[in-house]
């Protein structure tokens, strides 16, 4: 499964530190889920989505 | 009250690692081995001022004391797991060379059967559950 959460956090200008604290996760979980080696549960992937005011269909697809 | 929740849940692993030391402290004085005990406490303090301390500089120790992060404790349930499994063949394995050699079985057969009623007692508990 592939994201677009780089690109929508690029977009939005913020590291990957702050997405982090926004969702209470680590840093690294951040970079995990960006690199597509951590598959979100579903309650963090709504909150992903809802942070980047998009849905969670167009931030998470199938390759 | 989040910011208590947290500092309780950061607290845990030390804490407990402290406990098994009081506990190994107590044993070694009612074993009537004092060496023990203050060598066991000593070290488990010690581990636990190293999670601690480790924790200031690594965010995967960070996330198993503070439990906060889903990917963490995703983590902490695989490793737990595998050593679960590890555990298993093990004493799966001293029981059968036990019984090969005609030798007395236990504790290993002792273990594999609280082994065995915890798994079922917590399949039970998990599907009435979810």
């Amino acid at each position: 499964m592939k994201n677009v959460v780089r690109a929508l956090r690029t977009q939005a200008d913020i590291s990957q530190a702050a997405l982090a604290e926004a969702m209470g996760v680590s840093r690294q979980t951040i970079n995990s889920i960006e690199t597509g080696r951590y598959l979100p549960s579903l309650p963090l992937a709504i909150a992903l989505a809802r942070y980047f005011e998009t849905t969670v269909e167009e931030t998470f697809f199938d390759a | 009250m989040h910011d208590v929740k947290a500092t309780l849940h950061t607290l845990y692993v030390p804490g407990v690692a402290i406990l098994i030391g009081i506990a190994y402290f107590v044993a070694g004085l009612v074993g009537d081995d004092t060496r023990f005990g203050v060598i066991g406490l000593a070290l488990m303090t010690a581990v636990a001022g190293a999670w601690v301390v480790l924790a200031r500089y690594s965010e995967t120790v960070k996330g198993l004391m503070d439990r906060k992060d889903e990917r963490i404790r995703g983590i902490d349930k695989d490793a737990s797991l595998f050593a679960g499994w590890i555990l298993i063949v093990a004493v799966i394995g001293a029981f059968v060379v036990q019984v090969a050699r005609g030798a007395d079985t236990s504790p290993y057969a002792e273990l594999g059967a609280i082994g065995g009623v915890a798994y079922i007692g917590a399949v039970i508990v998990l599907r009435l559950r979810r």
